[in-house]
Protein backbone atom coordinates (compact mmCIF):
# COMPACT_ATOMS: atom_id res chain seq x y z
CA UNK A 1 0.00 0.00 0.00
CA UNK A 2 1.08 3.53 -0.68
CA UNK A 3 2.18 4.86 2.71
CA UNK A 4 2.10 8.45 1.45
CA UNK A 5 -1.72 8.31 1.34
CA UNK A 6 -1.83 7.96 5.12
CA UNK A 7 -3.69 10.30 7.43
CA UNK A 8 -1.18 11.46 10.02
CA UNK A 9 -2.20 13.29 13.18
CA UNK A 10 0.74 14.64 15.19
CA UNK A 11 0.52 15.98 18.72
CA UNK A 12 -2.82 17.71 18.15
CA UNK A 13 -4.34 19.95 20.80
CA UNK A 14 -7.86 21.16 20.09
CA UNK A 15 -11.00 22.07 21.98
CA UNK A 16 -14.55 22.12 20.63
CA UNK A 17 -16.40 22.53 23.86
CA UNK A 18 -15.15 22.11 27.41
CA UNK A 19 -16.07 18.45 27.64
CA UNK A 20 -14.46 17.34 24.39
CA UNK A 21 -10.79 18.31 24.38
CA UNK A 22 -7.72 16.82 22.68
CA UNK A 23 -4.46 17.01 24.55
CA UNK A 24 -1.64 15.95 22.32
CA UNK A 25 -3.13 13.21 20.14
CA UNK A 26 -0.94 11.43 17.61
CA UNK A 27 -2.13 8.66 15.36
CA UNK A 28 -1.92 7.32 11.82
CA UNK A 29 -4.66 5.91 9.63
CA UNK A 30 -2.81 3.75 7.17
CA UNK A 31 -3.79 3.88 3.52
CA UNK A 32 -6.11 1.08 2.43
CA UNK A 33 -6.89 -0.01 5.97
CA UNK A 34 -9.69 0.47 8.44
CA UNK A 35 -8.37 2.32 11.47
CA UNK A 36 -10.65 2.87 14.40
CA UNK A 37 -10.64 5.27 17.29
CA UNK A 38 -12.55 4.07 20.33
CA UNK A 39 -13.60 6.25 23.18
CA UNK A 40 -16.43 7.14 25.49
CA UNK A 41 -18.56 10.27 25.20
CA UNK A 42 -16.50 13.37 25.87
CA UNK A 43 -13.19 11.62 25.24
CA UNK A 44 -12.47 13.94 22.32
CA UNK A 45 -13.45 11.69 19.39
CA UNK A 46 -15.72 14.19 17.66
CA UNK A 47 -13.23 16.99 18.23
CA UNK A 48 -10.61 14.99 16.36
CA UNK A 49 -12.97 14.55 13.41
CA UNK A 50 -13.69 18.29 13.49
CA UNK A 51 -9.98 19.06 13.65
CA UNK A 52 -9.25 16.85 10.63
CA UNK A 53 -12.08 18.50 8.66
CA UNK A 54 -10.93 21.99 9.57
CA UNK A 55 -14.19 22.78 11.38
CA UNK A 56 -12.27 23.20 14.65
CA UNK A 57 -8.69 24.01 13.64
CA UNK A 58 -6.15 22.59 16.12
CA UNK A 59 -4.54 24.99 18.56
CA UNK A 60 -1.30 23.11 18.22
CA UNK A 61 -0.01 20.15 16.26
CA UNK A 62 -0.18 19.05 12.69
CA UNK A 63 -2.53 16.98 10.53
CA UNK A 64 -1.38 15.72 7.14
CA UNK A 65 -3.07 13.67 4.47
CA UNK A 66 -1.24 12.05 1.55
CA UNK A 67 1.90 13.91 2.51
CA UNK A 68 0.21 17.31 2.43
CA UNK A 69 -0.51 19.37 5.53
CA UNK A 70 -4.24 19.93 5.86
CA UNK A 71 -4.44 21.53 9.31
CA UNK A 72 -5.17 25.20 8.81
CA UNK A 73 -6.98 24.70 5.50
CA UNK A 74 -10.62 25.73 5.18
CA UNK A 75 -12.98 22.76 5.20
CA UNK A 76 -13.76 22.76 1.47
CA UNK A 77 -10.05 22.46 0.67
CA UNK A 78 -9.67 19.54 3.10
CA UNK A 79 -12.51 17.83 1.21
CA UNK A 80 -10.80 18.68 -2.09
CA UNK A 81 -7.74 16.75 -0.87
CA UNK A 82 -9.81 13.55 -1.18
CA UNK A 83 -11.53 13.27 2.18
CA UNK A 84 -15.22 12.67 2.87
CA UNK A 85 -17.06 12.48 6.15
CA UNK A 86 -20.11 10.57 7.28
CA UNK A 87 -20.98 12.74 10.25
CA UNK A 88 -22.35 11.84 13.64
CA UNK A 89 -26.14 11.82 13.57
CA UNK A 90 -26.04 11.34 9.78
CA UNK A 91 -26.79 15.03 9.11
CA UNK A 92 -28.75 14.58 5.90
CA UNK A 93 -30.12 17.82 4.49
CA UNK A 94 -33.70 17.34 5.69
CA UNK A 95 -35.47 19.54 3.16
CA UNK A 96 -33.63 18.22 0.13
CA UNK A 97 -34.49 15.10 -1.81
CA UNK A 98 -32.43 11.91 -1.66
CA UNK A 99 -30.96 12.70 -5.06
CA UNK A 100 -30.07 16.28 -4.09
CA UNK A 101 -28.36 15.00 -0.95
CA UNK A 102 -26.33 12.57 -3.04
CA UNK A 103 -25.45 15.25 -5.59
CA UNK A 104 -24.09 17.44 -2.80
CA UNK A 105 -21.71 14.62 -1.89
CA UNK A 106 -20.20 15.04 -5.34
CA UNK A 107 -20.23 18.84 -5.17
CA UNK A 108 -16.61 19.19 -6.21
CA UNK A 109 -17.06 16.97 -9.28
CA UNK A 110 -17.84 19.13 -12.30
CA UNK A 111 -18.67 16.37 -14.80
CA UNK A 112 -22.33 15.45 -14.67
CA UNK A 113 -21.76 12.07 -16.30
CA UNK A 114 -19.30 11.16 -13.52
CA UNK A 115 -21.86 12.22 -10.92
CA UNK A 116 -24.55 10.09 -12.57
CA UNK A 117 -22.18 7.12 -12.72
CA UNK A 118 -21.30 7.43 -9.04
CA UNK A 119 -24.96 7.73 -8.17
CA UNK A 120 -25.65 4.49 -10.03
CA UNK A 121 -22.95 2.86 -7.87
CA UNK A 122 -24.59 4.14 -4.70
CA UNK A 123 -27.95 2.84 -5.91
CA UNK A 124 -26.30 -0.57 -6.41
CA UNK A 125 -25.31 -0.60 -2.75
CA UNK A 126 -28.61 0.88 -1.55
CA UNK A 127 -31.43 -0.04 -3.97
CA UNK A 128 -33.86 1.51 -1.51
CA UNK A 129 -32.41 4.96 -2.26
CA UNK A 130 -33.08 4.47 -5.94
CA UNK A 131 -36.76 3.79 -5.25
CA UNK A 132 -36.92 6.86 -3.04
CA UNK A 133 -34.69 9.20 -5.00
CA UNK A 134 -37.30 11.95 -5.20
CA UNK A 135 -38.35 11.78 -1.56
CA UNK A 136 -37.52 14.55 0.93
CA UNK A 137 -34.76 13.18 3.16
CA UNK A 138 -36.21 14.56 6.39
CA UNK A 139 -39.32 12.39 5.98
CA UNK A 140 -37.34 9.14 5.86
CA UNK A 141 -36.53 6.66 8.62
CA UNK A 142 -33.29 6.68 10.59
CA UNK A 143 -32.01 3.65 8.72
CA UNK A 144 -32.77 5.22 5.35
CA UNK A 145 -31.09 8.46 6.40
CA UNK A 146 -28.02 6.42 7.36
CA UNK A 147 -28.00 5.04 3.79
CA UNK A 148 -28.20 8.59 2.38
CA UNK A 149 -25.37 9.71 4.63
CA UNK A 150 -23.09 6.83 3.62
CA UNK A 151 -24.07 7.14 -0.04
CA UNK A 152 -23.41 10.88 0.06
CA UNK A 153 -19.96 10.20 1.54
CA UNK A 154 -19.18 7.86 -1.35
CA UNK A 155 -20.39 10.31 -4.00
CA UNK A 156 -17.19 12.34 -3.59
CA UNK A 157 -15.12 9.26 -4.51
CA UNK A 158 -12.89 9.94 -1.49
CA UNK A 159 -9.50 8.39 -0.83
CA UNK A 160 -10.20 8.64 2.87
CA UNK A 161 -13.59 8.23 4.50
CA UNK A 162 -14.14 9.52 8.04
CA UNK A 163 -17.04 7.96 9.92
CA UNK A 164 -18.21 9.56 13.16
CA UNK A 165 -20.21 7.04 15.19
CA UNK A 166 -22.17 5.44 12.37
CA UNK A 167 -23.82 3.03 14.82
CA UNK A 168 -25.39 5.79 16.92
CA UNK A 169 -29.15 5.52 17.12
CA UNK A 170 -29.45 2.50 14.84
CA UNK A 171 -30.96 -0.87 15.71
CA UNK A 172 -28.46 -3.75 16.23
CA UNK A 173 -29.46 -5.26 12.89
CA UNK A 174 -28.85 -2.01 11.02
CA UNK A 175 -25.53 -1.54 12.83
CA UNK A 176 -24.46 -4.96 11.60
CA UNK A 177 -25.52 -4.15 8.03
CA UNK A 178 -23.75 -0.79 8.10
CA UNK A 179 -20.54 -2.28 9.40
CA UNK A 180 -20.62 -4.88 6.63
CA UNK A 181 -20.99 -2.02 4.15
CA UNK A 182 -18.06 -0.17 5.70
CA UNK A 183 -15.93 -3.25 5.21
CA UNK A 184 -17.06 -3.47 1.56
CA UNK A 185 -16.21 0.17 1.02
CA UNK A 186 -12.74 -0.46 2.41
CA UNK A 187 -12.33 -3.49 0.15
CA UNK A 188 -12.77 -1.15 -2.81
CA UNK A 189 -9.56 0.56 -1.71
CA UNK A 190 -10.92 3.46 0.31
CA UNK A 191 -9.03 4.20 3.52
CA UNK A 192 -11.42 4.27 6.47
CA UNK A 193 -11.05 6.13 9.75
CA UNK A 194 -13.85 4.99 12.02
CA UNK A 195 -14.67 6.71 15.28
CA UNK A 196 -16.90 4.61 17.52
CA UNK A 197 -18.12 3.71 20.97
CA UNK A 198 -19.27 0.29 19.87
CA UNK A 199 -16.09 -1.67 20.81
CA UNK A 200 -16.74 -5.21 19.67
CA UNK A 201 -18.30 -4.67 16.26
CA UNK A 202 -15.79 -1.95 15.48
CA UNK A 203 -12.76 -4.04 16.36
CA UNK A 204 -14.26 -6.91 14.40
CA UNK A 205 -13.92 -4.97 11.12
CA UNK A 206 -10.93 -2.70 11.89
CA UNK A 207 -7.31 -3.50 11.12
CA UNK A 208 -5.78 -1.17 13.64
CA UNK A 209 -7.20 0.72 16.59
CA UNK A 210 -6.57 3.51 19.03
CA UNK A 211 -8.26 4.12 22.37
CA UNK A 212 -8.91 7.70 23.41
CA UNK A 213 -9.47 8.66 27.03
CA UNK A 214 -9.86 12.22 28.25
CA UNK A 215 -8.23 13.61 25.14
CA UNK A 216 -5.21 11.30 25.11
CA UNK A 217 -4.43 8.06 23.30
CA UNK A 218 -4.13 5.45 26.04
CA UNK A 219 -3.79 2.30 23.94
CA UNK A 220 -3.17 1.33 20.36
CA UNK A 221 -2.42 -1.77 18.35
CA UNK A 222 -3.79 -4.22 15.82
CA UNK A 223 -7.52 -4.65 16.34
CA UNK A 224 -7.15 -8.30 17.34
CA UNK A 225 -4.74 -7.40 20.13
CA UNK A 226 -6.87 -4.51 21.35
CA UNK A 227 -9.81 -6.85 21.66
CA UNK A 228 -7.92 -8.70 24.38
CA UNK A 229 -6.34 -5.62 25.94
CA UNK A 230 -7.41 -4.92 29.49
CA UNK A 231 -6.94 -1.15 29.05
CA UNK A 232 -9.65 -1.07 26.42
CA UNK A 233 -12.07 -2.58 28.83
CA UNK A 234 -10.91 -0.23 31.54
CA UNK A 235 -11.52 2.75 29.25
CA UNK A 236 -15.13 1.76 28.98
CA UNK A 237 -16.04 -0.04 32.12
CA UNK A 238 -13.84 1.92 34.52
CA UNK B 1 -66.97 51.26 -7.29
CA UNK B 2 -66.66 51.07 -11.04
CA UNK B 3 -64.91 47.99 -12.39
CA UNK B 4 -62.34 49.93 -14.41
CA UNK B 5 -61.22 51.86 -11.37
CA UNK B 6 -61.08 48.67 -9.35
CA UNK B 7 -58.91 47.09 -12.06
CA UNK B 8 -56.65 50.13 -11.86
CA UNK B 9 -56.22 49.58 -8.13
CA UNK B 10 -55.53 45.89 -8.62
CA UNK B 11 -52.95 46.60 -11.33
CA UNK B 12 -51.25 49.12 -9.08
CA UNK B 13 -51.33 46.66 -6.19
CA UNK B 14 -49.74 43.94 -8.32
CA UNK B 15 -46.95 46.31 -9.32
CA UNK B 16 -46.29 47.27 -5.71
CA UNK B 17 -46.48 43.63 -4.66
CA UNK B 18 -43.84 42.75 -7.22
CA UNK B 19 -41.46 45.38 -5.83
CA UNK B 20 -42.06 44.30 -2.24
CA UNK B 21 -41.60 40.64 -3.20
CA UNK B 22 -38.25 41.40 -4.86
CA UNK B 23 -37.03 43.24 -1.75
CA UNK B 24 -38.37 40.52 0.57
CA UNK B 25 -36.51 37.79 -1.36
CA UNK B 26 -33.23 39.46 -0.36
CA UNK B 27 -34.09 39.47 3.35
CA UNK B 28 -35.08 35.83 3.21
CA UNK B 29 -31.96 34.79 1.24
CA UNK B 30 -29.61 36.54 3.67
CA UNK B 31 -31.38 35.04 6.63
CA UNK B 32 -31.23 31.63 4.97
CA UNK B 33 -27.47 31.47 4.54
CA UNK B 34 -26.23 33.47 7.53
CA UNK B 35 -29.17 33.70 9.96
CA UNK B 36 -28.86 37.46 9.94
CA UNK B 37 -31.22 40.36 9.35
CA UNK B 38 -29.53 42.89 7.09
CA UNK B 39 -31.26 46.17 7.75
CA UNK B 40 -29.28 48.15 5.21
CA UNK B 41 -31.03 46.21 2.43
CA UNK B 42 -33.52 48.99 1.66
CA UNK B 43 -30.78 51.62 1.53
CA UNK B 44 -28.74 49.44 -0.83
CA UNK B 45 -31.85 49.64 -3.03
CA UNK B 46 -31.69 53.44 -2.82
CA UNK B 47 -27.99 53.54 -3.69
CA UNK B 48 -28.68 51.19 -6.61
CA UNK B 49 -31.48 53.39 -7.89
CA UNK B 50 -29.28 56.48 -7.70
CA UNK B 51 -26.47 54.57 -9.41
CA UNK B 52 -28.95 53.79 -12.20
CA UNK B 53 -30.08 57.41 -12.30
CA UNK B 54 -26.44 58.57 -12.55
CA UNK B 55 -25.90 56.11 -15.38
CA UNK B 56 -28.84 57.70 -17.22
CA UNK B 57 -27.44 61.21 -16.65
CA UNK B 58 -24.03 60.05 -17.85
CA UNK B 59 -25.45 58.47 -21.01
CA UNK B 60 -27.48 61.58 -21.72
CA UNK B 61 -24.37 63.73 -21.26
CA UNK B 62 -22.40 61.69 -23.80
CA UNK B 63 -25.31 61.73 -26.22
CA UNK B 64 -26.69 58.19 -25.99
CA UNK B 65 -30.37 58.86 -26.59
CA UNK B 66 -31.81 55.44 -27.43
CA UNK B 67 -34.16 54.69 -24.52
CA UNK B 68 -33.68 50.90 -24.86
CA UNK B 69 -29.91 51.27 -24.56
CA UNK B 70 -30.47 53.62 -21.64
CA UNK B 71 -32.80 51.30 -19.76
CA UNK B 72 -30.54 48.29 -20.34
CA UNK B 73 -27.47 50.19 -19.15
CA UNK B 74 -29.32 51.61 -16.14
CA UNK B 75 -30.48 48.13 -15.07
CA UNK B 76 -27.10 46.55 -15.72
CA UNK B 77 -25.09 49.16 -13.82
CA UNK B 78 -27.56 49.41 -10.94
CA UNK B 79 -27.88 45.65 -10.43
CA UNK B 80 -24.20 44.92 -11.10
CA UNK B 81 -22.91 47.65 -8.79
CA UNK B 82 -25.28 46.64 -5.99
CA UNK B 83 -24.35 42.98 -6.40
CA UNK B 84 -20.74 44.02 -5.80
CA UNK B 85 -21.70 46.32 -2.92
CA UNK B 86 -23.80 43.55 -1.36
CA UNK B 87 -20.92 41.08 -1.58
CA UNK B 88 -18.52 43.64 -0.08
CA UNK B 89 -20.90 44.35 2.81
CA UNK B 90 -21.19 40.62 3.44
CA UNK B 91 -17.44 40.03 3.27
CA UNK B 92 -16.17 42.96 5.31
CA UNK B 93 -19.05 43.89 7.61
CA UNK B 94 -21.41 40.96 8.14
CA UNK B 95 -19.15 37.88 8.01
CA UNK B 96 -16.61 39.22 10.53
CA UNK B 97 -19.48 39.39 13.02
CA UNK B 98 -20.14 35.68 12.67
CA UNK B 99 -20.35 34.22 16.13
CA UNK B 100 -21.40 37.56 17.63
CA UNK B 101 -25.01 37.93 18.82
CA UNK B 102 -27.46 38.40 15.92
CA UNK B 103 -28.47 41.70 17.48
CA UNK B 104 -25.01 43.11 16.67
CA UNK B 105 -25.46 42.42 12.95
CA UNK B 106 -28.86 44.03 13.08
CA UNK B 107 -27.41 47.11 14.76
CA UNK B 108 -24.42 47.29 12.43
CA UNK B 109 -26.54 47.08 9.29
CA UNK B 110 -29.02 49.56 10.74
CA UNK B 111 -26.15 52.04 11.11
CA UNK B 112 -24.77 51.15 7.70
CA UNK B 113 -28.21 51.84 6.22
CA UNK B 114 -28.16 55.30 7.78
CA UNK B 115 -24.67 55.93 6.40
CA UNK B 116 -25.77 54.93 2.88
CA UNK B 117 -28.99 56.92 3.04
CA UNK B 118 -27.35 60.06 4.41
CA UNK B 119 -24.49 59.73 1.93
CA UNK B 120 -26.98 59.83 -0.94
CA UNK B 121 -28.63 62.86 0.63
CA UNK B 122 -25.37 64.73 1.26
CA UNK B 123 -23.13 63.72 -1.63
CA UNK B 124 -25.56 63.37 -4.56
CA UNK B 125 -26.00 66.82 -6.14
CA UNK B 126 -29.07 68.34 -4.49
CA UNK B 127 -29.62 64.90 -2.95
CA UNK B 128 -32.01 66.12 -0.29
CA UNK B 129 -34.72 66.77 -2.89
CA UNK B 130 -36.64 64.21 -4.96
CA UNK B 131 -35.25 63.60 -8.44
CA UNK B 132 -37.38 63.14 -11.56
CA UNK B 133 -36.65 59.64 -12.84
CA UNK B 134 -36.91 59.46 -16.66
CA UNK B 135 -39.62 57.56 -18.51
CA UNK B 136 -37.38 55.16 -20.39
CA UNK B 137 -40.06 52.70 -21.46
CA UNK B 138 -42.77 53.34 -24.07
CA UNK B 139 -45.78 54.91 -22.39
CA UNK B 140 -48.40 53.91 -24.97
CA UNK B 141 -51.66 53.32 -23.16
CA UNK B 142 -54.47 50.92 -23.73
CA UNK B 143 -57.73 52.39 -22.44
CA UNK B 144 -60.51 50.02 -21.39
CA UNK B 145 -63.23 52.23 -20.02
CA UNK B 146 -61.86 53.89 -16.94
CA UNK B 147 -59.01 51.37 -16.77
CA UNK B 148 -55.79 52.40 -18.48
CA UNK B 149 -53.02 49.88 -18.99
CA UNK B 150 -49.77 51.57 -19.79
CA UNK B 151 -47.22 49.62 -21.79
CA UNK B 152 -44.34 50.59 -19.49
CA UNK B 153 -46.22 49.20 -16.48
CA UNK B 154 -46.90 45.95 -18.34
CA UNK B 155 -43.24 45.64 -19.35
CA UNK B 156 -42.10 46.29 -15.76
CA UNK B 157 -44.49 43.72 -14.38
CA UNK B 158 -43.42 41.07 -16.86
CA UNK B 159 -39.75 41.87 -16.20
CA UNK B 160 -40.33 41.52 -12.45
CA UNK B 161 -42.07 38.21 -13.04
CA UNK B 162 -39.13 37.07 -15.14
CA UNK B 163 -36.73 37.94 -12.31
CA UNK B 164 -38.80 35.90 -9.85
CA UNK B 165 -38.90 32.94 -12.24
CA UNK B 166 -35.13 33.30 -12.76
CA UNK B 167 -34.53 33.26 -8.99
CA UNK B 168 -36.76 30.19 -8.69
CA UNK B 169 -34.79 28.39 -11.41
CA UNK B 170 -31.45 29.47 -9.97
CA UNK B 171 -32.33 28.20 -6.50
CA UNK B 172 -33.95 24.93 -7.62
CA UNK B 173 -32.22 23.94 -10.82
CA UNK B 174 -28.59 25.01 -10.54
CA UNK B 175 -25.62 23.78 -8.56
CA UNK B 176 -25.24 27.24 -7.00
CA UNK B 177 -28.86 27.08 -5.86
CA UNK B 178 -28.35 23.61 -4.40
CA UNK B 179 -25.32 24.91 -2.49
CA UNK B 180 -27.32 27.91 -1.22
CA UNK B 181 -30.06 25.60 0.03
CA UNK B 182 -27.54 23.25 1.64
CA UNK B 183 -25.79 26.13 3.43
CA UNK B 184 -29.17 27.46 4.59
CA UNK B 185 -30.09 24.10 6.09
CA UNK B 186 -26.82 23.06 7.70
CA UNK B 187 -23.76 25.22 7.33
CA UNK B 188 -21.20 22.78 8.74
CA UNK B 189 -22.41 19.76 6.83
CA UNK B 190 -22.51 21.89 3.69
CA UNK B 191 -18.84 22.74 4.23
CA UNK B 192 -17.99 19.04 4.56
CA UNK B 193 -19.54 18.49 1.14
CA UNK B 194 -16.71 20.64 -0.22
CA UNK B 195 -18.81 23.78 -0.57
CA UNK B 196 -16.84 27.02 -0.25
CA UNK B 197 -19.03 28.62 2.39
CA UNK B 198 -17.66 32.16 2.02
CA UNK B 199 -18.16 32.10 -1.73
CA UNK B 200 -21.77 30.95 -1.38
CA UNK B 201 -22.53 33.66 1.18
CA UNK B 202 -21.03 36.32 -1.08
CA UNK B 203 -22.96 35.01 -4.09
CA UNK B 204 -26.18 35.06 -2.09
CA UNK B 205 -25.64 38.64 -0.91
CA UNK B 206 -24.75 39.68 -4.45
CA UNK B 207 -27.94 38.07 -5.75
CA UNK B 208 -30.21 39.62 -3.13
CA UNK B 209 -28.66 43.07 -3.49
CA UNK B 210 -28.79 43.01 -7.30
CA UNK B 211 -32.46 42.08 -7.13
CA UNK B 212 -33.10 44.95 -4.70
CA UNK B 213 -31.50 47.37 -7.18
CA UNK B 214 -33.82 45.96 -9.85
CA UNK B 215 -36.80 46.68 -7.59
CA UNK B 216 -35.49 50.21 -7.02
CA UNK B 217 -35.18 50.94 -10.73
CA UNK B 218 -38.63 49.44 -11.23
CA UNK B 219 -39.93 51.82 -8.58
CA UNK B 220 -38.21 54.77 -10.29
CA UNK B 221 -39.57 53.87 -13.72
CA UNK B 222 -43.06 53.36 -12.33
CA UNK B 223 -43.36 56.53 -10.24
CA UNK B 224 -40.87 58.63 -12.24
CA UNK B 225 -39.50 60.02 -9.02
CA UNK B 226 -36.82 58.88 -6.64
CA UNK B 227 -35.53 60.21 -3.33
CA UNK B 228 -32.90 59.32 -0.74
CA UNK B 229 -35.47 57.86 1.66
CA UNK B 230 -37.23 55.58 -0.84
CA UNK B 231 -35.42 52.47 0.37
CA UNK B 232 -36.30 52.97 4.00
CA UNK B 233 -40.03 52.24 3.71
CA UNK B 234 -39.46 49.66 0.95
CA UNK B 235 -36.95 47.95 3.25
CA UNK B 236 -39.30 47.84 6.22
CA UNK B 237 -42.14 46.57 4.02
CA UNK B 238 -39.86 43.97 2.38
CA UNK B 239 -38.71 42.83 5.80
CA UNK B 240 -42.31 42.54 7.04
CA UNK B 241 -43.24 40.63 3.90
CA UNK B 242 -40.35 38.20 4.49
CA UNK B 243 -41.45 37.75 8.10
CA UNK B 244 -45.12 37.11 7.24
CA UNK B 245 -44.06 34.60 4.63
CA UNK B 246 -41.81 32.79 7.10
CA UNK B 247 -38.24 34.11 7.12
CA UNK B 248 -35.95 31.85 5.11
CA UNK B 249 -38.68 30.75 2.71
CA UNK B 250 -38.40 32.38 -0.74
CA UNK B 251 -41.95 31.64 -1.83
CA UNK B 252 -43.22 32.88 1.51
CA UNK B 253 -41.38 36.16 0.94
CA UNK B 254 -42.93 36.56 -2.50
CA UNK B 255 -46.37 35.75 -1.13
CA UNK B 256 -45.76 38.17 1.74
CA UNK B 257 -44.85 40.95 -0.69
CA UNK B 258 -48.04 40.57 -2.66
CA UNK B 259 -50.06 40.18 0.53
CA UNK B 260 -48.74 43.47 1.87
CA UNK B 261 -49.60 45.24 -1.38
CA UNK B 262 -53.05 43.62 -1.31
CA UNK B 263 -53.62 44.98 2.19
CA UNK B 264 -52.61 48.49 1.11
CA UNK B 265 -54.84 48.28 -1.95
CA UNK B 266 -57.73 46.92 0.07
CA UNK B 267 -57.37 49.79 2.49
CA UNK B 268 -57.42 52.35 -0.32
CA UNK B 269 -60.44 50.73 -2.00
CA UNK B 270 -62.42 50.21 1.18
CA UNK B 271 -61.54 53.51 2.84
CA UNK B 272 -61.02 55.97 -0.03
CA UNK B 273 -61.42 58.91 2.35
CA UNK B 274 -58.46 57.65 4.38
CA UNK B 275 -56.03 56.43 1.71
CA UNK B 276 -53.17 58.16 3.54
CA UNK B 277 -53.62 55.51 6.22
CA UNK B 278 -52.92 52.58 3.90
CA UNK B 279 -49.56 51.80 5.53
CA UNK B 280 -51.07 52.07 9.01
CA UNK B 281 -53.78 49.62 8.00
CA UNK B 282 -51.39 47.21 6.26
CA UNK B 283 -48.85 47.19 9.09
CA UNK B 284 -51.62 46.76 11.66
CA UNK B 285 -52.89 43.68 9.82
CA UNK B 286 -49.31 42.35 9.60
CA UNK B 287 -48.96 42.77 13.36
CA UNK B 288 -52.19 40.82 13.90
CA UNK B 289 -51.06 38.10 11.46
CA UNK B 290 -47.76 37.80 13.30
CA UNK B 291 -49.47 37.26 16.63
CA UNK B 292 -51.59 34.49 15.06
CA UNK B 293 -48.76 32.84 13.06
CA UNK B 294 -45.56 33.85 14.85
CA UNK B 295 -43.32 31.88 12.48
CA UNK B 296 -44.96 33.04 9.27
CA UNK B 297 -47.69 31.78 6.97
CA UNK B 298 -45.67 29.01 5.38
CA UNK B 299 -44.67 26.73 8.21
CA UNK B 300 -41.50 24.69 8.05
CA UNK B 301 -42.46 21.22 6.83
CA UNK B 302 -39.65 19.30 8.47
CA UNK B 303 -37.66 20.04 11.56
CA UNK B 304 -34.13 21.20 10.90
CA UNK B 305 -32.84 19.96 14.22
CA UNK B 306 -33.20 16.42 15.40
Amino acid sequence: MNASANLVVEDVFAAYDKADVLEGVSLTAEAGKITCLLGANGSGKSTLIRAILGLTPPRQGRIAFAGKEISGLPTHQVIAAGIACIPEGRKVFPKLTVEENLRLGAYRESSDSVVVERMANVFDIFPRLKERRGQIAGTMSGGEQAMISIGRGLMGAPKLLLLDEPSLGLSPLLVKENFAIIRRINERGITVFLVEQNVHQTLAIAHFGYVLMQGRVVASGPARELMANADVHKAYFG
Amino acid sequence: MDAGLLAQFVANGLMLGMMYALVAVGFTLFFGVLDVIKFSHGDVLTVGTFAGFSTFLGLKAIGVANPWVQVAAVMLIACGAMAILGALIARYLVMPLKGAPALNVLLLTLMLGTVLRESVRLFFPDGANPKPFPKLLPTDALALGSFTLRLDSAILFVAGLAVIVAIHLLINRTKLGLAIRAVAQDEETAKTMGINFTLIVLATFALGSGVAAFAGIMNGLYYNEINFGMGLLLGVIGFSAAIIGGLGNIYGAILGGFLFAALQTLSVVALPFASAYKDVFAFAVVIVLMTIWPTGLIAEKTSERV
